[in-house]
């Protein structure tokens, strides 16, 4: 037994560090860009031009502390004409754009020098001072030969165009970018120092189409990077502030940098608890309904509860939980329980004992637990109940009773034991199924709970957030799974693990 | 005589038949189907037949095949054409002829603004006739089961979120089930010792999978993603994955040149480990949790979700598949073909399949229903599935935020309810039926 568990254990750490790789990918993967999220700067689209560069290098700390200007993982696959150390580049679309230009042009230097000379294009715009063009710019009798307003607009739109030169890669939008920057220049004569800069960029394009060689993304390479990669660094920490998951430190959240750790567990013992009770309920109702109406077989009762558990096997959880709150939370109909929450913030006391604690609670908890129960209750029932007609049926049973033993003894005794098999491989699944089930319950009755946490997490893209609670989900379920395992051995003695 | 016509397929029909809640769940099926089918003809705002100014129209069988369809009539007393354009032309404004509305005169995702703010199918509703006054609404235009805050009808939406729900259930599980089946009877049939190979082979294969991902998914991903965007993704993603069939099979007969020596020696692949540690993996992460982290950081669209789903909900059905496979691939027919020296694949698909797909339709069916309640609580929560999308979850959805509405919640609910409670008991009318095992 001991040997068996080891094993299982052993097992775990590959599976959980699947679960934590797939995690992982998919907050990569994910669109938002963390720091723009965390740097509060103006919003991107209006302010871009007016990046200064203190607010470009916070950002730039920012991915640092994040541990963002590292590869991703420990290698990556591609082709030879992609850059190895394109993570460094800071902003997410550059990065985007400069992987999709050496992807069709293969020439990666001109690709990037290409690049570099038109971020040079964009910078030369801090040369161009208002006042200063508005004063040079006058005619011989001293009249302004633009408003400042037009000067301001004019550089305004070159810094545009070109930032957004920055973002693309189609051929077709460069091109017609270019012909529109050529016009503009030509027309505003003080615009002249950006101009250069761009006319610079621009032969650097043609160069790099003239020497383009695409062959080169149809041949793949690996690219090793080592142990300094954002992943190992998440896994196991950076020797520095981070602590990494195996030591419990999950990093920071991007909606307002407080440790996850902090903001996380509360939650954790919101939802486990739910899920707990939940399926202790669940238990309570169905063992003994199952085995009456097992017992009670093609009667009246029967039947009845039969078609009771079906249709509540069948009913959404969502809908349920929408139909109590409309019955028993609504001012319209009956006002029983609290629509939302765990507590009463203004009541609430974090002094009090425990005892006070859950009966303040306890009508938070009503609702969502009569939903969070009653779909593994119909799942259960149904089980426990197929379970005990085929213990009927056994041979020792039969015996049990023609050595006259009583009723009572033969249910609770005999038959009890062994239909609990079934229900307890079940458990198993249950868990899940109550965790998963979380994310609409605590939604619909705004429970501060795990579930509620990740709905939030995604509608906010904060992927820390996401991958933590996605870990320690899978680790719980894992552990369901054990305990099922364990559980199962000591029910039936004929299970061992050897 | 009897033994003769005696046939699986017959018996289990039978059996099937018998079972009347099954049979009856079946006919509404039938029945949804058939609604999911002809929904634009049930429930649209353009009448299906009219005659305006003598002439006639079918709008909204023309704007079927043509969605902005132009026509013009002249108008006799003026002698001035006067254009209509099929969908944005409010047909109750003209003055028509004759006409024959769909048995429910709305479209899923236009309000009725005469309607707004949740109003009841008893209360009094609105209507705006033809002289511009607003009376009562006449009986044939009744939102018989009430409006949303934007005054769409709700019957109309339900009857086209029929079709959402319904494609959910056939999308999702059929690519669920072709990688479940597949998966699972590789594993089943063979175990870990029984797929044997060359090394060559087998090495290459891995190759040719590497290398087909590389081409048809690496070097091709701009083009996908731009295809994509203007629309016809669809057919870049089938060109890719032929490509990657492609290359896998040609990588495989390329392996026959390099059979030799140490190449030559057959290994075992250990199949079997790898798919059950794949389900292990999946089988760990709340799939509903998992599948809404996943369609957080796609486009919202209501397809990918359909491909999310089955490409999260083949675990169940592999390992049915395995097991019966397991079980079946000691059997003596199986046995007998490949001691006559059949082939591998025609001992699977001929001999083994044939008899391992009775279990694995019930976990079908089982599958479909909650393949139909992933998505409606995906668009409950309004995850994933874009706003002007009208599906069950999210007129359910609707109803949550206003306490008054309940016929936001309860038509919605009940339909979805329906719908998988008929699945369910298809499932077990089918397990009863096809698992003759269970009978005795």
């Amino acid at each position: 037994m001991l040997k068996y568990l080891a094993k299982r254990i052993l097992i775990f750490i590959p599976t959980l560090l699947a679960i934590s790789l797939l995690a992982f990918i998919i907050s990569i993967s994910a669109p938002a860009d963390p720091v723009e999220k965390l740097s509060s700067s103006a919003d991107k689209e209006g302010a871009a031009n007016q990046q200064s560069n203190a607010t470009k290098k916070t950002k730039q700390e920012l991915r640092k502390k994040l541990g963002l200007d590292l590869p991703v993982f420990y290698f990556s696959f591609g082709s030879i004409s992609d850059c190895d150390t394109l993570y460094r580049v800071a902003d997410k679309d550059h990065s985007a754009c400069l992987a999709e230009l050496s992807h069709y042009y293969g020439n990666w230097e001109d690709v990037s020098s290409y690049f570099h000379q038109l971020n040079i294009a964009q910078l030369s715009h801090s040369k161009l001072i208002l006042d200063y063009i508005f004063e040079m710019n006058k005619d011989a009798e001293g009249r302004p030969n633009y408003s400042k307003n037009e000067i301001n607009d004019v550089i305004t739109e070159s810094n545009f165009e070109i930032n957004s030169m920055l973002e693309t890669a189609n051929p077709n939008v460069i091109a017609s970018k270019f012909s529109s920057l050529d016009t503009l220049y030509s027309n505003y004569a003080f615009l002249s120092p950006v101009k250069k800069e761009f006319e610079q960029s621009k032969l650097l394009y043609n160069d790099m189409l003239s020497k383009q060689s695409s062959w080169k993304s149809y041949i793949p390479k690996i690219i090793w990077y080592g142990s300094k990669n954002q992943y190992h660094f998440w896994l196991f920490g950076d020797g520095e502030q981070r602590k990494g998951v195996v030591r419990g430190d999950f990093g920071f959240s991007y909606i307002d940098s407080q440790p996850i750790n902090t903001k996380i567990w509360s939650k954790v013992w919101i939802s486990f608890s739910f899920s707990l009770l939940s399926v202790l309920f669940a238990y309570l109702v169905s063992i003994p309904l199952g085995i009456y109406s097992a017992y009670k077989k093609d009667t009246k009762f029967d039947r009845i509860t039969s078609i009771v558990v079906f249709v509540l096997y069948s009913m959404p959880g969502f809908f349920i939980g929408v139909l109590l709150l409309y019955t028993f939370a609504n001012p319209d109909t009956l006002r029983w329980f609290p629509v939302s929450g765990i507590q009463d913030p203004t009541l609430y006391d974090p002094s009090w004992s425990f005892f006070e604690k859950a009966a303040h609670r306890a009508p938070y908890f009503i609702l969502p637990l009569i939903t969070y129960t009653y779909s593994s209750f119909a799942f259960l029932s149904r089980i426990m109940r197929v379970g005990v007609i085929d213990v009927f049926g056994q041979d020792y049973i039969r015996t049990a009773r023609a050595k006259g033993l009583g009723e009572g003894k033969v249910v609770m005794k005999h038959a009890l034991r062994n239909s609990l098999l079934p229900i307890i491989t079940v458990f198993a699944n249950i868990f899940p199924l109550a965790i998963g089930g979380s994310v609409i319950i605590e939604t619909i009755f705004t429970i501060p709970g795990m579930g509620f946490e990740i709905y939030s997490s995604i509608l906010n893209s904060d992927y820390p957030m996401i991958v933590a609670v996605f870990t320690i989900i899978g680790f719980l379920t894992m552990i369901g799974y054990l305990v099922a395992d364990i559980l199962y051995a000591v029910v039936d003695p004929r299970i061992s693990y050897k | 005589m009897e033994q003769r016509d005696f046939s699986f397929k017959k018996y289990a029909w039978q059996q099937f038949k018998k079972n009347k809640p099954a049979l009856i769940s079946l006919y509404i099926l039938i029945a949804l189907v058939f609604i999911a089918l002809f929904a634009p003809i049930i429930a649209n705002d353009q009448p299906l037949y009219c005659k305006y100014k003598g002439e006639a129209f079918y709008p909204a069988f023309s704007t079927l095949v043509n969605p902005s369809k132009l026509d013009s009539v002249i108008n006799p007393e003026t002698g001035l054409a006067e254009v209509l354009q099929f969908d944005i032309t409010d047909w109750r404004k003209l003055d028509l002829e004759k006409v024959m509305w769909a048995p429910i005169p709305y479209s899923p995702d236009k309000g009725d603004r005469y309607n707004r703010e949740y109003v009841s199918p008893f209360d009094e509703q609105r209507y705006k006739n033809s002289d511009n006054e607003i009376v009562a609404i006449p009986n044939r235009l009744r939102h018989i089961m009430g409006t949303d805050n934007i005054g769409r009808d709700l019957a109309s939406g339900l009857i086209h979120g029929t079709r959402i729900s319904l494609l959910v259930g056939v999308l999702a599980m059929g690519i669920a089930s072709i990688i479940g089946v597949f998966l699972g009877a590789l594993a089943g049939f063979f175990g870990d010792r029984n797929l044997l190979m060359p090394r060559s082979k087998y090495y290459f294969t891995l190759l040719g999978v590497f290398m087909a991902f590389f081409y048809g998914f690496g070097v091709r991903k701009y083009t996908l993603a731009n295809a994509f965007t203007s629309g016809n993704g669809i057919w870049e993603l089938v060109i890719s994955l032929i490509l990657i069939a492609a290359i896998i099979v040609g990588m495989r007969l390329l392996s026959r040149v390099f059979k030799f020596g140490w190449l030559a020696k057959e290994v075992s692949v250990p199949i079997d480990s790898f798919v059950s540690r794949g389900i292990e993996i999946l089988n760990s992460i709340p799939r509903l949790i998992l599948i809404i982290t996943i369609s957080a950081i796609f486009v919202r669209s209501i397809w990918l979700i359909m491909v999310i789903i089955g490409l999260t909900s083949w675990t169940g059905i592999a390992r049915f598949t395995r097991a019966e496979f397991l079980r079946i691939r000691e059997l003596e027919y199986v046995q007998a073909s490949k001691s006559l020296g059949y082939s591998n694949f025609r001992a699977i698909a001929k001999h083994a399949l044939p008899n391992a797909l009775a279990p694995v339709f019930v976990s079908i069916a089982f599958g479909v229903a909650s393949a139909i309640l992933i998505e409606s609580s995906l668009s409950f929560l309004g995850i994933g599935v874009p706003d002007d999308v009208v599906t069950w979850g999210s007129l359910l959805n609707l109803g949550r935020q206003e306490f008054e509405a309940w016929w936001l919640v309860m038509f919605p609910g009940f339909a979805i309810f329906l719908t998988i409670t008929i699945y369910n008991l298809i499932g077990e009318g089918l397990r009863d039926a096809l698992d003759p095992r269970l009978k005795s």
